[in-house]
Protein backbone atom coordinates (compact mmCIF):
# COMPACT_ATOMS: atom_id res chain seq x y z
CA UNK A 1 0.00 0.00 0.00
CA UNK A 2 2.67 2.33 0.77
CA UNK A 3 4.37 1.64 -2.10
CA UNK A 4 1.35 2.49 -4.23
CA UNK A 5 1.04 5.72 -2.52
CA UNK A 6 4.34 6.57 -3.74
CA UNK A 7 3.97 5.88 -6.87
CA UNK A 8 0.93 7.92 -7.18
CA UNK A 9 2.43 10.76 -5.58
CA UNK A 10 4.90 10.43 -7.63
CA UNK A 11 2.93 10.62 -10.73
CA UNK A 12 1.34 13.52 -9.75
CA UNK A 13 4.23 15.16 -8.71
CA UNK A 14 5.15 15.16 -12.55
CA UNK A 15 1.95 17.33 -13.26
CA UNK A 16 2.20 19.62 -10.31
CA UNK A 17 5.35 20.68 -11.59
CA UNK A 18 4.38 20.96 -15.24
CA UNK A 19 1.22 23.01 -13.98
CA UNK A 20 3.75 25.43 -11.93
CA UNK A 21 5.45 25.84 -15.10
CA UNK A 22 2.40 26.60 -16.76
CA UNK A 23 1.33 29.22 -14.24
CA UNK A 24 4.65 30.97 -14.95
CA UNK A 25 4.16 30.92 -18.32
CA UNK A 26 0.56 32.25 -18.49
CA UNK A 27 1.33 34.72 -16.04
CA UNK A 28 4.76 36.14 -16.60
CA UNK A 29 4.63 36.22 -20.08
CA UNK A 30 0.96 36.20 -21.38
CA UNK A 31 -0.18 39.91 -20.13
CA UNK A 32 2.68 41.64 -21.96
CA UNK A 33 2.58 39.53 -25.31
CA UNK A 34 -1.39 40.39 -25.39
CA UNK A 35 -1.05 43.85 -25.23
CA UNK A 36 1.62 44.28 -27.05
CA UNK A 37 0.40 42.30 -29.93
CA UNK A 38 -2.55 44.15 -29.67
CA UNK A 39 -0.94 47.46 -30.03
CA UNK A 40 1.41 45.96 -33.31
CA UNK A 41 -1.37 44.70 -34.90
CA UNK A 42 -3.65 47.87 -34.72
CA UNK A 43 -0.51 49.94 -35.75
CA UNK A 44 -0.26 47.91 -39.07
CA UNK A 45 -3.59 47.98 -39.65
CA UNK A 46 -3.59 52.17 -39.40
CA UNK A 47 -0.72 52.29 -41.59
CA UNK A 48 -2.50 50.19 -43.85
CA UNK A 49 -1.34 48.05 -46.87
CA UNK A 50 -0.86 50.24 -49.67
CA UNK A 51 1.93 52.34 -48.24
CA UNK A 52 3.17 49.23 -47.10
CA UNK A 53 3.18 47.88 -50.59
CA UNK A 54 4.92 51.14 -52.69
CA UNK A 55 7.54 51.24 -50.09
CA UNK A 56 8.33 47.38 -50.68
CA UNK A 57 8.39 47.63 -54.47
CA UNK A 58 11.16 50.84 -53.75
CA UNK A 59 13.26 48.75 -51.48
CA UNK A 60 13.25 45.58 -53.82
CA UNK A 61 15.61 47.57 -56.24
CA UNK A 62 18.83 47.72 -54.39
CA UNK A 63 20.17 44.49 -52.61
CA UNK A 64 21.37 45.81 -50.12
CA UNK A 65 17.65 46.65 -48.55
CA UNK A 66 16.36 43.33 -50.43
CA UNK A 67 17.71 41.31 -47.80
CA UNK A 68 17.89 43.73 -44.62
CA UNK A 69 14.97 46.28 -44.91
CA UNK A 70 12.69 44.17 -47.03
CA UNK A 71 12.46 40.89 -45.55
CA UNK A 72 12.20 42.60 -42.15
CA UNK A 73 9.37 44.73 -42.90
CA UNK A 74 7.70 41.83 -44.56
CA UNK A 75 8.03 39.94 -41.60
CA UNK A 76 6.61 42.91 -39.31
CA UNK A 77 3.77 43.71 -41.03
CA UNK A 78 2.63 40.79 -42.64
CA UNK A 79 3.98 38.30 -39.95
CA UNK A 80 4.59 34.79 -40.95
CA UNK A 81 3.44 33.18 -43.86
CA UNK A 82 2.21 36.14 -45.67
CA UNK A 83 5.22 37.97 -45.65
CA UNK A 84 6.52 35.55 -48.26
CA UNK A 85 4.02 37.42 -50.68
CA UNK A 86 6.41 40.34 -50.28
CA UNK A 87 8.72 38.13 -53.17
CA UNK A 88 5.48 38.96 -55.96
CA UNK A 89 7.70 42.64 -55.88
CA UNK A 90 10.91 41.01 -56.98
CA UNK A 91 12.24 39.78 -60.51
CA UNK A 92 12.09 35.72 -60.91
CA UNK A 93 15.66 35.26 -60.15
CA UNK A 94 15.97 36.41 -56.85
CA UNK A 95 12.48 35.12 -55.27
CA UNK A 96 14.56 32.16 -53.76
CA UNK A 97 16.76 34.18 -52.35
CA UNK A 98 14.31 36.93 -50.57
CA UNK A 99 12.11 34.01 -49.07
CA UNK A 100 15.28 32.51 -47.77
CA UNK A 101 16.28 35.81 -46.22
CA UNK A 102 12.51 36.51 -45.23
CA UNK A 103 11.99 33.02 -43.42
CA UNK A 104 15.13 32.85 -41.75
CA UNK A 105 13.99 36.48 -40.10
CA UNK A 106 10.53 34.80 -38.67
CA UNK A 107 12.19 33.77 -35.20
CA UNK A 108 14.85 36.04 -34.93
CA UNK A 109 11.93 39.16 -34.79
CA UNK A 110 10.04 36.99 -32.22
CA UNK A 111 12.46 38.50 -29.44
CA UNK A 112 11.44 42.00 -29.84
CA UNK A 113 7.84 41.62 -31.64
CA UNK A 114 6.47 38.42 -30.95
CA UNK A 115 3.42 39.36 -33.15
CA UNK A 116 5.53 38.31 -36.12
CA UNK A 117 5.15 34.43 -35.85
CA UNK A 118 3.52 33.85 -32.71
CA UNK A 119 2.45 30.48 -33.08
CA UNK A 120 6.22 30.03 -32.82
CA UNK A 121 7.30 31.24 -29.64
CA UNK A 122 9.17 28.60 -28.21
CA UNK A 123 12.51 28.84 -30.44
CA UNK A 124 13.19 31.99 -28.49
CA UNK A 125 11.31 31.61 -25.83
CA UNK A 126 12.10 28.35 -24.71
CA UNK A 127 16.22 29.43 -24.10
CA UNK A 128 15.05 32.35 -23.05
CA UNK A 129 13.35 31.04 -20.24
CA UNK A 130 16.84 29.44 -18.90
CA UNK A 131 18.27 33.04 -19.18
CA UNK A 132 15.80 34.22 -16.89
CA UNK A 133 15.72 31.54 -14.68
CA UNK A 134 19.31 32.65 -13.58
CA UNK A 135 18.42 36.07 -12.96
CA UNK A 136 19.18 37.83 -15.94
CA UNK A 137 16.87 39.90 -17.91
CA UNK A 138 16.34 39.14 -21.77
CA UNK A 139 16.86 42.76 -22.93
CA UNK A 140 20.45 42.43 -24.51
CA UNK A 141 19.57 38.45 -25.90
CA UNK A 142 16.52 40.06 -28.07
CA UNK A 143 18.41 42.96 -29.25
CA UNK A 144 21.19 40.54 -30.01
CA UNK A 145 19.00 38.07 -31.56
CA UNK A 146 17.69 40.63 -34.22
CA UNK A 147 20.49 41.93 -34.90
CA UNK A 148 22.60 39.21 -35.71
CA UNK A 149 19.48 37.96 -37.70
CA UNK A 150 19.83 41.00 -39.54
CA UNK A 151 22.59 40.02 -40.31
CA UNK A 152 22.96 36.33 -41.15
CA UNK A 153 19.72 36.87 -43.33
CA UNK A 154 21.87 39.56 -45.12
CA UNK A 155 24.29 36.88 -45.86
CA UNK A 156 22.25 34.11 -46.87
CA UNK A 157 20.10 36.46 -49.60
CA UNK A 158 23.20 36.98 -50.96
CA UNK A 159 24.69 33.13 -50.91
CA UNK A 160 21.31 32.00 -51.99
CA UNK A 161 21.03 34.56 -54.70
CA UNK A 162 24.53 33.13 -56.03
CA UNK A 163 23.20 29.49 -56.09
CA UNK A 164 19.67 30.18 -57.81
CA UNK A 165 22.06 32.13 -60.66
CA UNK A 166 24.53 29.22 -61.08
CA UNK A 167 21.49 26.56 -60.67
CA UNK A 168 19.69 28.91 -63.54
CA UNK A 169 22.72 28.76 -65.98
CA UNK A 170 22.87 25.35 -65.31
CA UNK A 171 19.46 24.46 -66.66
CA UNK B 1 -11.36 10.57 -69.92
CA UNK B 2 -11.40 11.64 -66.55
CA UNK B 3 -13.68 10.91 -63.35
CA UNK B 4 -15.14 12.62 -60.91
CA UNK B 5 -14.63 11.34 -57.08
CA UNK B 6 -15.63 11.89 -53.88
CA UNK B 7 -12.93 12.79 -50.69
CA UNK B 8 -14.16 12.70 -47.47
CA UNK B 9 -13.19 13.79 -43.94
CA UNK B 10 -11.17 10.41 -42.23
CA UNK B 11 -11.57 9.77 -38.98
CA UNK B 12 -10.74 12.45 -36.56
CA UNK B 13 -10.57 14.74 -39.75
CA UNK B 14 -12.60 18.27 -40.80
CA UNK B 15 -14.04 19.51 -43.71
CA UNK B 16 -15.50 18.17 -47.08
CA UNK B 17 -16.51 15.73 -48.95
CA UNK B 18 -14.74 17.53 -52.19
CA UNK B 19 -15.98 16.12 -55.29
CA UNK B 20 -13.23 15.99 -57.46
CA UNK B 21 -12.92 15.78 -61.29
CA UNK B 22 -9.75 16.62 -63.28
CA UNK B 23 -10.46 18.55 -66.91
CA UNK B 24 -8.11 18.93 -69.64
CA UNK B 25 -6.36 22.26 -68.24
CA UNK B 26 -6.76 21.28 -65.03
CA UNK B 27 -5.57 17.38 -64.15
CA UNK B 28 -2.46 17.36 -61.82
CA UNK B 29 -2.95 15.89 -58.56
CA UNK B 30 -0.33 17.70 -56.86
CA UNK B 31 1.54 16.45 -53.56
CA UNK B 32 3.24 19.16 -51.37
CA UNK B 33 4.51 16.87 -48.65
CA UNK B 34 8.40 17.41 -47.96
CA UNK B 35 9.25 15.90 -51.46
CA UNK B 36 7.97 12.61 -53.45
CA UNK B 37 4.67 12.11 -53.95
CA UNK B 38 2.56 9.98 -51.33
CA UNK B 39 0.17 7.13 -51.45
CA UNK B 40 -3.06 9.07 -51.52
CA UNK B 41 -1.63 11.37 -53.91
CA UNK B 42 -1.53 8.45 -56.00
CA UNK B 43 -4.23 6.86 -55.68
CA UNK B 44 -6.43 9.88 -56.32
CA UNK B 45 -4.24 10.46 -59.63
CA UNK B 46 -5.29 6.55 -60.51
CA UNK B 47 -9.09 7.00 -59.60
CA UNK B 48 -9.82 9.81 -61.44
CA UNK B 49 -7.40 9.44 -64.12
CA UNK B 50 -5.33 12.87 -63.50
CA UNK B 51 -1.38 13.13 -63.62
CA UNK B 52 0.38 12.97 -60.68
CA UNK B 53 3.22 15.57 -59.47
CA UNK B 54 5.63 16.22 -56.73
CA UNK B 55 4.82 19.98 -55.97
CA UNK B 56 7.54 20.16 -53.49
CA UNK B 57 10.82 19.02 -55.67
CA UNK B 58 9.15 20.91 -58.77
CA UNK B 59 7.35 23.59 -59.78
CA UNK B 60 3.35 22.94 -61.00
CA UNK B 61 1.92 26.62 -62.13
CA UNK B 62 -1.68 26.96 -60.34
CA UNK B 63 -4.00 26.94 -62.97
CA UNK B 64 -3.55 23.17 -63.75
CA UNK B 65 -4.12 21.74 -60.45
CA UNK B 66 -7.11 19.92 -59.49
CA UNK B 67 -6.42 19.19 -55.97
CA UNK B 68 -3.50 19.30 -53.39
CA UNK B 69 -2.45 17.30 -50.68
CA UNK B 70 -0.61 18.27 -47.97
CA UNK B 71 0.74 17.08 -44.65
CA UNK B 72 0.13 20.17 -42.72
CA UNK B 73 -0.15 20.00 -38.40
CA UNK B 74 -1.91 23.13 -38.42
CA UNK B 75 0.86 25.85 -39.07
CA UNK B 76 1.34 27.67 -42.41
CA UNK B 77 0.45 25.41 -45.25
CA UNK B 78 -3.21 24.40 -44.93
CA UNK B 79 -4.45 27.57 -45.19
CA UNK B 80 -1.84 28.62 -48.35
CA UNK B 81 -3.88 26.70 -50.90
CA UNK B 82 -7.47 27.31 -49.61
CA UNK B 83 -6.81 31.10 -49.53
CA UNK B 84 -6.52 30.25 -53.59
CA UNK B 85 -9.08 28.37 -53.43
CA UNK B 86 -7.37 25.46 -54.27
CA UNK B 87 -9.10 22.09 -53.22
CA UNK B 88 -6.67 21.13 -50.46
CA UNK B 89 -7.00 17.49 -49.49
CA UNK B 90 -4.65 17.21 -45.84
CA UNK B 91 -2.96 13.90 -44.47
CA UNK B 92 -3.11 14.95 -40.74
CA UNK B 93 -6.91 15.88 -39.07
CA UNK B 94 -5.85 19.26 -38.26
CA UNK B 95 -9.50 21.73 -38.66
CA UNK B 96 -9.14 25.53 -39.29
CA UNK B 97 -5.96 26.48 -37.72
CA UNK B 98 -3.04 28.48 -38.18
CA UNK B 99 -2.61 32.08 -39.32
CA UNK B 100 -4.80 31.67 -42.19
CA UNK B 101 -7.55 30.12 -40.74
CA UNK B 102 -10.57 31.98 -41.95
CA UNK B 103 -10.13 30.50 -45.34
CA UNK B 104 -9.93 27.28 -44.50
CA UNK B 105 -13.69 26.14 -45.15
CA UNK B 106 -15.72 23.29 -45.68
CA UNK B 107 -16.13 23.76 -49.65
CA UNK B 108 -12.56 23.71 -50.07
CA UNK B 109 -10.93 21.64 -47.70
CA UNK B 110 -10.78 17.87 -46.57
CA UNK B 111 -8.73 16.54 -43.89
CA UNK B 112 -7.26 13.16 -41.74
CA UNK B 113 -7.91 11.83 -45.52
CA UNK B 114 -6.90 7.90 -45.71
CA UNK B 115 -7.65 5.96 -49.20
CA UNK B 116 -10.26 4.43 -47.80
CA UNK B 117 -12.28 7.73 -47.69
CA UNK B 118 -12.23 8.00 -51.67
CA UNK B 119 -15.08 6.82 -54.19
CA UNK B 120 -16.11 7.50 -57.33
CA UNK B 121 -18.53 10.54 -57.40
CA UNK B 122 -22.17 9.27 -57.93
CA UNK B 123 -22.86 12.42 -59.55
CA UNK B 124 -25.59 13.38 -56.68
CA UNK B 125 -23.02 16.43 -55.51
CA UNK B 126 -21.56 19.35 -57.40
CA UNK B 127 -18.19 19.24 -58.45
CA UNK B 128 -15.61 21.54 -56.53
CA UNK B 129 -14.89 24.20 -58.77
CA UNK B 130 -11.27 25.19 -57.98
CA UNK B 131 -9.76 28.94 -58.99
CA UNK B 132 -12.99 31.02 -57.83
CA UNK B 133 -11.01 33.74 -56.96
CA UNK B 134 -11.51 34.55 -53.20
CA UNK B 135 -13.68 37.43 -52.08
CA UNK B 136 -11.58 40.73 -51.84
CA UNK B 137 -11.96 42.38 -48.97
CA UNK B 138 -14.56 44.78 -50.15
CA UNK B 139 -13.63 48.44 -49.49
CA UNK B 140 -15.86 50.54 -48.62
CA UNK B 141 -15.40 53.85 -50.25
CA UNK B 142 -16.18 57.07 -48.38
CA UNK B 143 -19.06 58.32 -50.70
CA UNK B 144 -18.89 61.42 -52.50
CA UNK B 145 -20.13 63.33 -50.14
CA UNK B 146 -16.73 64.55 -48.58
CA UNK B 147 -16.72 68.06 -47.88
CA UNK B 148 -20.29 68.53 -46.60
CA UNK B 149 -19.93 66.49 -43.56
CA UNK B 150 -19.30 68.68 -40.80
CA UNK B 151 -15.78 68.56 -39.47
CA UNK B 152 -17.45 67.41 -36.03
CA UNK B 153 -18.54 64.12 -37.95
CA UNK B 154 -15.44 63.91 -39.61
CA UNK B 155 -13.78 63.12 -36.77
CA UNK B 156 -16.33 61.07 -34.87
CA UNK B 157 -15.48 58.79 -38.13
CA UNK B 158 -11.64 58.92 -37.90
CA UNK B 159 -11.97 58.41 -33.74
CA UNK B 160 -14.58 55.55 -34.46
CA UNK B 161 -11.97 53.79 -37.22
CA UNK B 162 -9.56 53.75 -35.02
CA UNK B 163 -11.12 52.53 -31.80
CA UNK B 164 -12.65 49.67 -34.50
CA UNK B 165 -8.75 48.80 -35.44
CA UNK B 166 -7.87 48.34 -31.82
CA UNK B 167 -10.83 46.49 -31.14
CA UNK B 168 -10.04 44.38 -34.10
CA UNK B 169 -6.43 43.88 -33.21
CA UNK B 170 -7.63 42.89 -30.14
CA UNK B 171 -10.23 40.26 -31.20
CA UNK B 172 -7.25 38.97 -33.32
CA UNK B 173 -4.73 38.83 -30.29
CA UNK B 174 -6.89 36.98 -28.09
CA UNK B 175 -7.90 34.58 -30.99
CA UNK B 176 -3.95 34.10 -31.35
CA UNK B 177 -3.15 33.27 -27.58
CA UNK B 178 -5.70 30.42 -27.63
CA UNK B 179 -5.19 28.97 -30.92
CA UNK B 180 -1.44 29.34 -30.75
CA UNK B 181 0.30 30.20 -27.71
CA UNK B 182 -1.63 28.85 -24.67
CA UNK B 183 -1.89 25.31 -26.71
CA UNK B 184 2.39 25.42 -27.43
CA UNK B 185 2.31 26.53 -23.46
CA UNK B 186 0.31 23.48 -22.02
CA UNK B 187 2.66 21.18 -24.57
CA UNK B 188 6.00 22.59 -23.11
CA UNK B 189 4.64 22.12 -19.68
CA UNK B 190 3.62 18.83 -19.75
CA UNK B 191 7.56 18.31 -21.17
CA UNK B 192 9.09 19.96 -18.76
CA UNK B 193 7.20 18.34 -16.01
CA UNK B 194 8.21 14.96 -16.84
CA UNK B 195 11.95 15.80 -17.37
CA UNK B 196 12.16 17.34 -14.24
CA UNK B 197 9.75 15.06 -12.16
CA UNK B 198 11.44 12.05 -13.47
CA UNK B 199 14.72 12.77 -13.62
CA UNK B 200 14.89 12.41 -17.71
CA UNK B 201 16.76 15.85 -17.39
CA UNK B 202 19.86 14.44 -16.29
CA UNK B 203 20.07 12.34 -19.19
CA UNK B 204 19.25 14.81 -21.99
CA UNK B 205 22.00 17.55 -20.37
CA UNK B 206 24.37 14.32 -21.45
CA UNK B 207 23.46 14.53 -24.78
CA UNK B 208 22.09 18.30 -25.57
CA UNK B 209 25.17 19.96 -23.43
CA UNK B 210 28.12 18.65 -25.76
CA UNK B 211 26.52 19.80 -28.71
CA UNK B 212 24.93 22.87 -27.44
CA UNK B 213 27.48 23.78 -24.55
CA UNK B 214 30.68 24.67 -26.73
CA UNK B 215 31.20 26.42 -30.45
CA UNK B 216 32.01 22.95 -32.26
CA UNK B 217 29.12 21.26 -31.08
CA UNK B 218 26.66 23.80 -32.55
CA UNK B 219 28.13 23.96 -35.63
CA UNK B 220 27.88 20.06 -36.08
CA UNK B 221 24.18 20.62 -34.61
CA UNK B 222 23.83 23.72 -37.64
CA UNK B 223 25.41 21.32 -40.09
CA UNK B 224 22.87 18.60 -39.70
CA UNK B 225 20.11 20.49 -39.06
CA UNK B 226 20.61 22.13 -42.93
CA UNK B 227 21.47 18.61 -44.71
CA UNK B 228 18.91 18.83 -47.41
CA UNK B 229 17.14 15.54 -47.10
CA UNK B 230 16.90 16.13 -43.16
CA UNK B 231 16.15 20.19 -43.01
CA UNK B 232 12.68 19.70 -44.96
CA UNK B 233 11.57 16.81 -42.61
CA UNK B 234 12.06 18.46 -38.93
CA UNK B 235 10.86 22.04 -39.99
CA UNK B 236 7.20 22.06 -40.05
CA UNK B 237 5.91 24.09 -37.61
CA UNK B 238 9.48 24.45 -36.06
CA UNK B 239 7.87 22.23 -33.50
CA UNK B 240 11.33 20.42 -33.33
CA UNK B 241 13.36 23.61 -33.04
CA UNK B 242 10.80 24.72 -30.20
CA UNK B 243 11.50 21.81 -28.20
CA UNK B 244 15.40 21.46 -28.35
CA UNK B 245 14.81 24.97 -27.86
CA UNK B 246 12.91 24.52 -24.68
CA UNK B 247 15.59 21.81 -23.79
CA UNK B 248 18.11 23.97 -24.37
CA UNK B 249 16.75 26.34 -22.42
CA UNK B 250 16.11 23.41 -18.98
CA UNK B 251 19.83 23.07 -19.58
CA UNK B 252 20.95 27.17 -19.17
CA UNK B 253 18.94 27.49 -16.18
CA UNK B 254 20.13 24.91 -14.42
CA UNK B 255 24.08 25.80 -15.33
CA UNK B 256 25.33 23.04 -17.45
CA UNK B 257 25.10 25.36 -20.14
CA UNK B 258 26.90 28.60 -19.82
CA UNK B 259 23.92 31.49 -20.42
CA UNK B 260 26.19 33.60 -23.38
CA UNK B 261 26.05 30.46 -25.50
CA UNK B 262 22.30 31.31 -25.36
CA UNK B 263 22.83 33.60 -28.12
CA UNK B 264 24.58 31.37 -31.09
CA UNK B 265 22.15 28.17 -29.99
CA UNK B 266 19.29 30.28 -31.04
CA UNK B 267 20.78 30.19 -34.79
CA UNK B 268 22.01 26.60 -34.11
CA UNK B 269 19.01 24.89 -33.62
CA UNK B 270 17.50 26.47 -36.09
CA UNK B 271 19.21 25.82 -39.34
CA UNK B 272 16.49 24.04 -41.24
CA UNK B 273 13.95 27.28 -40.39
CA UNK B 274 11.21 26.81 -43.60
CA UNK B 275 13.03 24.57 -45.34
CA UNK B 276 10.24 22.34 -45.99
CA UNK B 277 7.97 25.15 -46.91
CA UNK B 278 10.63 26.74 -50.06
CA UNK B 279 7.81 25.38 -52.49
CA UNK B 280 5.10 27.00 -50.98
CA UNK B 281 6.93 30.37 -49.70
CA UNK B 282 7.38 30.46 -53.27
CA UNK B 283 4.58 30.50 -54.75
CA UNK B 284 3.28 33.24 -52.49
CA UNK B 285 5.61 35.16 -53.69
CA UNK B 286 4.12 34.60 -57.31
CA UNK B 287 7.49 32.67 -58.62
CA UNK B 288 7.04 30.85 -61.86
CA UNK B 289 7.11 26.98 -61.46
CA UNK B 290 10.93 27.38 -63.04
CA UNK B 291 11.71 28.92 -60.20
CA UNK B 292 10.35 26.73 -57.71
CA UNK B 293 12.65 24.19 -59.46
CA UNK B 294 15.42 25.77 -58.89
CA UNK B 295 15.05 27.76 -56.05
CA UNK B 296 13.93 24.59 -53.34
CA UNK B 297 17.55 23.24 -53.95
CA UNK B 298 19.45 26.51 -53.84
CA UNK B 299 17.37 27.48 -50.36
CA UNK B 300 18.49 23.84 -49.07
CA UNK B 301 22.21 24.33 -50.40
CA UNK B 302 22.50 27.73 -49.21
CA UNK B 303 21.73 26.12 -45.70
CA UNK B 304 24.91 23.94 -45.60
CA UNK B 305 26.87 27.10 -45.68
CA UNK B 306 25.03 29.86 -44.01
CA UNK B 307 23.91 27.52 -41.03
CA UNK B 308 27.42 26.67 -39.77
CA UNK B 309 28.18 30.21 -40.73
CA UNK B 310 25.14 32.12 -38.27
CA UNK B 311 26.39 29.76 -35.48
CA UNK B 312 29.90 31.35 -36.20
CA UNK B 313 28.44 35.23 -36.03
CA UNK B 314 26.03 35.05 -33.66
CA UNK B 315 29.02 33.18 -30.83
CA UNK B 316 31.55 36.55 -32.12
CA UNK B 317 28.14 38.51 -31.01
CA UNK B 318 27.80 36.63 -27.93
CA UNK B 319 30.57 38.43 -26.27
CA UNK B 320 28.54 41.82 -26.18
CA UNK B 321 26.02 39.75 -23.69
CA UNK B 322 26.60 41.04 -19.99
CA UNK B 323 26.65 37.88 -19.14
Amino acid sequence: MNALAKAAEWFINLFNLGGQNFMGLVTGIIPTLVVLITFVNALIALIGQEKMDKFAAGCSKFFLLRYTVLPVLSMFILCNPMAYTFGRFLEEKYKPAFYDSAVSFCHPITGLFPHANAGELFVYLGIAQGITALGYSLGALAILYFIVGVVVILIRGIVTERLTLLFMKRR
Amino acid sequence: MYKAIKISAGRGGWGGPLVIQPTDEKNMIVSVTGGGIDGLTKKIAEMTGGTAGDGFSTGIPEDKIAVVIIDCGGTARCGVYPKKRIPTVNLMQTGPSGPLAKYITEDIYVSGVKPENLSYADGSEPVTAPGITEKEDTKVKEDGSSGKQSILIRIGKAVGGVVGKFFQAGRDTIDMVIRHILPFMAFVSVIIGIINGTGLGNIIAKGISPLAGNLIGMIILSFICAIPVISPIIGPGAVIAQIVGVLVGEQIGAGNIKPAMALPALFAIDAQVGGDFVPVGLALGEAEPETINVGVPAVLFSRMITGPLAVVIAWLASFLLPY
